[in-house]
Parts: structure tokens; C-alpha cells; sequence
């Protein structure tokens, strides 16, 4: 069994510092659920155990623990309604503040200086069991590239919850590399980086937002990644991120990938990105920006009814015939600001043919479906 | 006005022979469940040998031909044709007015100046559209719409049928009158009862007669659309800033399962709405209202349009869910409506395709 046994034992109690307390409450509240109709996870576990007290929240998709020094007197667990332990823990008196379960009251004592709480809690039984990340066997991963490859590829995918797979991002962890993809089927980030050592493989849709999570709630130089029947966890720094996996087959993006191009177009970046951003304040209401691609120049156009428009030419080096092609304003600027490199390469097929942008080495390759102008 | 009426031969069932060309030589019907209560939504020429009809029922089709190969409809794929179409025909016809996915309405006029040239538009229409698609259209050309569109239909699947002004009555006297676009049931009911079944003899009836059998303006607009006269211009596309459906309940429902039904068949009906009108809707709205009367209604809103009916419907669903957290009912109403359109069509990539099977042999079952 990999599984945490929670122990129900003479009750919880213990002493440990407000600060504390509140800063790890901090990490763990953003597991815990807003609307379900599954009271405990409205709640966070406490557990007592070996001079620290441990914490855990799950929405049931993404899970978070971590712990701190306390001074233990009873070791057991109970959990306590989240939103108002985190509440009320900020606005504690600085000091030490004691916690006890009184399991025949069903309530936990919450006392710091002259102020004291009675909480109702929740059922410990009814929290999810979450794998013991001890047990688990786990491999060392690079924090920083891990997190920049999640950071280049999360604006792509999906935030619409009927389209399940599409709102993770498909992690391979292939020998020294590691390729990240994520889709909203609007466009497609897939980026690889290279890894100082290697992993074994592993290949996982993750939810997209447990991964943005990862930024927030891990420090340290290394993640220890592990996987659990259908769960990942991810530890760094004391604190532990569960997610589930995505069911599910995601698109195979090598297929989606044009392998040739009618026109590659080399432009500085932060120029293209400055005049995508100026352009897009007259995109407004989801109108496209224009690309028209002629002997020498690019114009960007737009416009917006009853707004206005705007048009702005940068000179390329395009040569063939005239060409206009359209974009989501939003998926255009996210794309090159996806990048780092100082020059960004736009590769096109025809109007409603993907278009694929690049940077340097490191940076995605961004895939883009055009919109369809009218006329 | 020189005005031609387009319309796709066997539009669904060409493109699924083209998708799947060993369909070709089979009867094939696109719809519903032929052992459930599904309707045929087309049917091949192999097909319609056997009798088998749009808006009959499957179970009659597969009656009629036990070996048709029945196919669900599948209308991402016939917007990603009909798309190419219309573009297609823009390119040599540049006003268009769209009436569905595999029919529309072509100012010919404007790049025609007379009949025998408007011939030769007519032809490169066809050319072009098979070139680009493979697919055949069948066109009629008048002066009106009316006419045009009953020629239109006179020589599928292929044809191409002119009507030169002068002309219009003559070629319409012949046909039924249920050919006639405005004639509903009832009214074709009401003339057939007193004798008139063709649009001539709806055309040659006097005013008299007119009055006490189809009273008011919609009886002389009948009769002069047999007339072939027809002023209805071309209309670019709608300009409606919001479509909905809703629904008021002859006793209040609480069963959460039904009205989830019902938001489902509403959304059903705006997606077919928003393909058949080329649009997308970013904004989907839900509305209920309480046996007190008060209204309450929640919205949500894409970063794309869509006119997909199962999103629709599940933003629907979950934006009831979410109004009756806040205030539980059973309800008098329930409503769905989709705004914020685009008129043009952010493309997606071919992913998260529909993954049922698609050929249902009707004998395997």
C-alpha cells in the first residue's frame, strides 16, 4: 500500500507559529474546492504527526500538501472548513496559536492570545486518500526548465471544460528530453528542452492548471516527479502537487504540424510584437488582424465596426504574389510572446492553411489557424 | 434582375461518397437511426431509386432498401465543403445570398448583362464548384427568385436550367403547387380541395376568386409568384444580433433531467440555425423564470464562436445548473439564446473529431 493511512488517534493537538500556519495554508488553499457538492473537499486536512503538522486540499483534481513545525501533544487528523481556516489565520494575532480536536464535540478549538474559535468540522474518513509521496518511486527534474517549458506552451491550451483533454497539456519525458504540447484546436504549442539528466519515460496529459500551479507552490532547484495509477505528483520544498491524468488520447500533434511552406517571412520579434499589440487595440469583438504580405511589405490591417480601424506596414523581404491571411488577434501576440528570440519566423501555406511561427532553439514552435475573411 | 438559385445535388450524401468512395455505388442515406425514430436527412440518386425521400422516416428507408448504407450526419465536414463552395462561387459571382448550406441565391446580373451571357456564368459556376470541390450543383436562372429557384430543381442532379424573361408564367405553369416557396400545407390543402394543383391554375385565378380562397396580401403574393413575379431582392446576410429559443412549460418542472432535455433540443435548433446562416456565436445565454414570474437568466461567453449544438448545449445545461444554485425551482420557462456572431470563421484543427463509427451497416445491427 502506497496510500496515507490517516490516523484517528487520541486527537489532535498542537501549538505552532501564526506566520507559519498562514503561509502554508497559503499554499495549500488554492486546492481547495469552491463549488462542490462533496462537503469535505470544502475542507483542509490537518494532521498531527512526529512534530509537524501536516496539511492537504483536493478539488479532486488537483491536490496539494505540505507541512510544518509544530509542537505536537496528540497526533490525529481532522479537517476543518478551508476558506474560513485560511480566512481567519491571516487575521490571527502574531504568536503562537494552539489547535485542538474535540472529536465529541465535533469541533476544533482554534486559540491564539486572547482569541479563541470553535469550527465545525468535516468527516476525516470522507477525505480522499492521496498516494504517499515516500512510497512513491520518483525521478529529479530541473525546476526552472520545467517550468519555463510549462510557461511556453499553457496559453494554447483549452479552457473549456467540455473539451477535457484539451485543457491538459501532454508532457513526454523522452531520455535527456522533455516535449511539452498543448491545443485549444485554435493553435498548438509543442516545445521540446533539452534536460541535464535524464528521465525515465513517461507520458501524461496533465491538466494545464495544475501545472501553472507548480510555479506558484514549489521552490528549490529540483521537482521530484512520480507517478500513481492515474495521478502525478510533483514535490519540491516540502510541498507536495497531486493531479490526476487526463483520459483520454490527445491529438497527434506531429501530424498537425505542416511538414512544407509556400512563403517564410524572417522578422524581428519585438518589432512584430509591438505593432501585433498596437494593431490589436482596434481588434476588438474577436475581429481578425489582417495580414497582407506583398513585394517588400507587410501591412498589418484591422477593423472593428462602429470602432475603427488601423494599418501599419513593416518591410519584408517577401517576394511572390500578393497574399492576406487572418488571425485572432490574442493567438498572434501570445504566440510571439511565447518566444525569447530576437528574430521570429512566420511560415505560411495559403489563407486557410495553418501558419506556424518560430523562434530560436528554445523557443515553441506555434502553430495558428487563420480566420477565414470575409468576402 | 438576373437572379440564379444554386442547390447542391444530394449535398450530405455526395460529400460522405467523397469522403468514403466506396459509398459510391451503394444507396446511401445520411440521418438518423433507421431502428429508431430517426428521419433521412439525404439520400444518394442509388438511393432515391428505391423511393427513399429527405424527411422520411429511416425505418420506412431501410424498409424500402434493406441494403442502404445509413451514415450520421456529420456537419463539420459539410461546413468545411459547403465553405469552399460558397467561396468558390463568390470568386465568379461575387453577391451571393446563402439559404442554407447547399443552396443560395446568385446575383448574376451584376456580372451578366443579358441571358445568354448569364448561360455562360451559370456554367462556369458549375465548372468552378466541381474543380474545387467535386461536388455537382444543379442551377436554375430567371428573373426572380421564385422562378429560379423551381428551375433550379428542374433537371438534377447537374442541370442548368434557364428561364428568359417573358417566359416566367409559361414555364411555371406546369408544376404542382407544392413547389411553390410560401405555400404551406394548409394553403396547399385549401387549393387542392377547390381543384387547383398547378401554379397555372393558381396563376390564372381572379380577384375575386382570390379573396374568398386566400383572403388578404398573402393571396395575391401567392398568385403572383405563379405569375412569376416575384420582387423579393437579394438580402445580404441577417444582421440579427441575437437568435433564441424557449419554452413555457404547461405545468412548472423541476426534474432537473427534462430541463436539461429541453435546453438540448433548443440548442439543437440554434446550432442548425447558425450553420444554415454561416455564422458563430460566442455568447450563450440561458434564461428561466419562476413560477412568481421572475426572470433570471446566466450567460457565458468563448474566445471562438461556435455553432457545434452539443457545446451549445452544454454551456446551456451548466448555466442552468448554475442559476438554480442560486435559487433552486422547479420553472415555468426555460430558454436558450446565442449572441455575439462573427461573421467570419476562426478555423480549428482537426482535432477532438467526432470518433463514433461512421458507416452504420443497416444489416449488421
Amino acid at each position: 500500500m502506497i496510500e496515507t493511512d490517516i490516523v484517528v488517534g487520541s486527537g489532535l493537538k498542537l501549538t505552532c507559529s501564526r506566520e507559519e500556519l498562514t503561509q502554508r495554508l497559503g499554499v495549500v488553499a488554492r486546492a481547495v474546492s469552491t463549488r462542490t457538492a462533496v462537503q469535505v473537499l470544502l475542507g483542509v486536512l490537518l494532521r498531527a504527526e512526529e512534530g509537524r503538522l501536516h496539511l492537504a486540499a483536493t478539488d479532486m483534481e488537483l491536490s496539494l500538501r505540505t507541512s510544518l513545525d509544530a509542537e505536537v501533544q496528540g497526533e490525529g487528523a481532522v479537517v476543518v472548513p478551508g476558506r474560513l481556516l485560511v480566512d481567519l489565520a491571516r487575521l490571527l494575532p502574531a504568536g503562537e496559536v494552539s489547535i485542538e480536536h474535540r472529536a465529541e464535540e465535533g469541533s476544533v478549538r482554534i486559540e491564539c492570545g486572547p482569541a479563541s474559535y470553535r469550527l465545525h468540522t468535516y468527516s476525516v474518513e470522507d477525505f480522499p486518500r492521496l498516494p504517499d509521496v515516500d512510497a512513491l518511486q520518483t525521478f529529479a527534474v530541473d525546476r526552472q526548465p520545467l517550468l519555463d517549458t510549462v510557461a511556453r506552451v499553457s496559453r494554447s491550451a483549452s479552457r473549456d471544460e467540455s473539451r477535457p483533454v484539451l485543457t491538459g497539456i501532454l508532457v513526454r519525458f523522452e531520455g535527456d528530453k522533455l516535449v511539452m504540447a498543448a491545443t485549444d484546436s485554435y493553435r498548438l504549442s509543442v516545445k521540446e528542452t533539452a534536460l541535464a539528466v535524464e528521465a525515465p519515460p513517461l507520458e501524461a496529459i496533465i491538466p494545464s492548471r495544475a501545472l501553472g500551479e507548480l510555479a506558484r507552490v514549489t521552490d528549490g532547484d529540483t521537482i521530484e516527479i512520480g507517478v500513481h495509477e492515474n495521478q502525478v505528483v510533483f514535490s519540491s520544498g516540502g510541498v507536495a502537487l497531486t493531479t490526476r491524468r487526463i483520459d483520454g488520447q490527445f491529438p497527434n500533434y506531429k501530424q498537425l504540424l505542416p511538414e512544407t511552406f509556400e512563403h517564410e517571412v524572417v522578422l524581428p520579434r519585438a518589432e512584430l510584437l509591438d505593432v501585433v499589440r498596437r494593431t490589436a487595440v482596434l481588434a476588438q469583438r474577436n475581429s481578425p488582424i489582417q495580414l497582407e504580405f506583398a513585394e517588400g511589405a507587410l501591412t498589418f490591417f484591422t477593423r472593428t465596426q462602429d470602432v475603427g480601424e488601423a494599418r501599419e506596414a513593416l518591410p519584408v523581404p517577401f517576394t511572390g504574389e500578393r497574399f492576406e491571411i487572418g488571425f485572432n488577434a490574442d493567438f498572434l501576440r501570445e504566440g510571439l510572446e511565447a518566444m525569447a528570440s530576437d528574430e521570429a519566423t512566420i511560415k505560411l501555406i495559403s489563407p486557410l492553411r495553418p501558419a506556424v511561427l518560430e523562434g530560436g532553439e528554445d523557443d515553441p514552435t506555434y502553430l495558428i489557424m487563420p480566420i477565414r475573411l470575409p468576402g | 434582375m438576373i437572379v440564379a438559385h444554386l442547390d447542391l445535388d444530394a449535398f450530405f450524401a455526395a460529400v460522405e461518397e467523397l469522403e468514403d468512395p466506396a459509398l459510391r455505388a451503394k444507396p446511401l442515406v445520411v440521418g438518423g437511426d433507421p431502428h429508431g425514430r430517426g428521419v433521412v436527412s439525404t439520400a444518394n440518386y442509388e438511393a432515391r431509386k428505391f423511393g427513399i425521400r429527405s424527411a422520411m422516416s429511416c425505418a420506412e428507408a431501410l424498409r424500402r432498401c434493406p441494403h442502404a448504407v445509413f451514415v450520421r450526419p456529420r456537419h463539420t465536414v459539410y461546413r468545411e465543403y459547403s465553405a469552399v463552395v460558397w467561396d468558390t462561387v463568390a470568386s465568379v459571382v461575387p453577391t451571393i445570398e446563402r439559404a442554407g448550406l447547399d443552396e443560395g441565391y446568385l446575383d448574376v446580373g451584376e456580372v451578366a448583362p443579358d441571358f445568354a451571357r448569364a448561360r455562360a456564368v451559370a456554367e462556369a459556376v458549375q465548372t468552378a464548384v466541381r474543380g474545387a470541390t467535386s461536388l455537382s450543383c444543379s442551377l436554375g436562372v430567371g428573373t426572380s427568385k421564385v422562378v429560379a429557384k423551381v428551375a433550379s430543381d428542374r433537371r438534377k442532379p447537374g442541370g442548368l436550367t434557364i428561364v428568359p424573361p417573358g417566359r416566367e408564367a409559361e414555364f411555371l405553369a406546369p408544376f404542382d403547387i407544392r413547389l411553390l416557396p410560401g405555400i404551406g400545407p394548409r394553403t396547399e390543402e385549401r387549393l387542392r380541395g377547390l381543384g387547383i394543383a398547378t401554379l397555372g391554375a393558381l396563376a390564372a385565378l381572379g380577384d375575386g376568386d382570390l379573396a374568398t380562397l386566400l383572403p388578404g396580401k398573402n393571396g395575391r403574393m401567392l398568385r403572383d409568384r405563379a405569375r412569376g413575379i416575384d420582387p423579393r431582392p437579394l438580402e445580404p446576410p441577417s444582421e440579427r444580433i441575437s437568435i433564441s429559443h424557449e419554452e413555457t412549460f404547461e405545468r412548472d418542472v423541476g426534474d432537473l433531467e427534462r430541463l436539461h432535455e429541453e435546453l438540448r433540443r433548443m440548442a439543437d435548433r440554434l446550432a442548425e440555425h447558425l450553420i444554415s446562416s454561416g455564422r458563430a456565436a460566442r455568447t450563450v445565454t440561458t434564461k428561466v423564470r419562476y413560477p412568481d414570474f421572475s426572470i433570471r437568466s446566466r450567460s457565458t461567453s468563448l474566445p471562438v464562436g461556435t455553432d457545434d449544438a452539443q457545446r451549445i448545449g452544454d454551456l446551456a445545461c451548466a448555466l442552468l445548473d448554475r442559476a438554480l444554485a442560486d435559487r433552486a425551482g422547479p420553472l415555468r420557462l426555460v430558454g436558450v439564446g446565442v449572441s455575439g456572431f462573427d461573421p467570419y470563421r476562426q478555423l480549428a484543427l482537426p482535432v477532438g473529431a467526432d470518433t463514433r463509427p461512421r458507416a452504420v451497416d443497416a444489416r449488421a445491427s
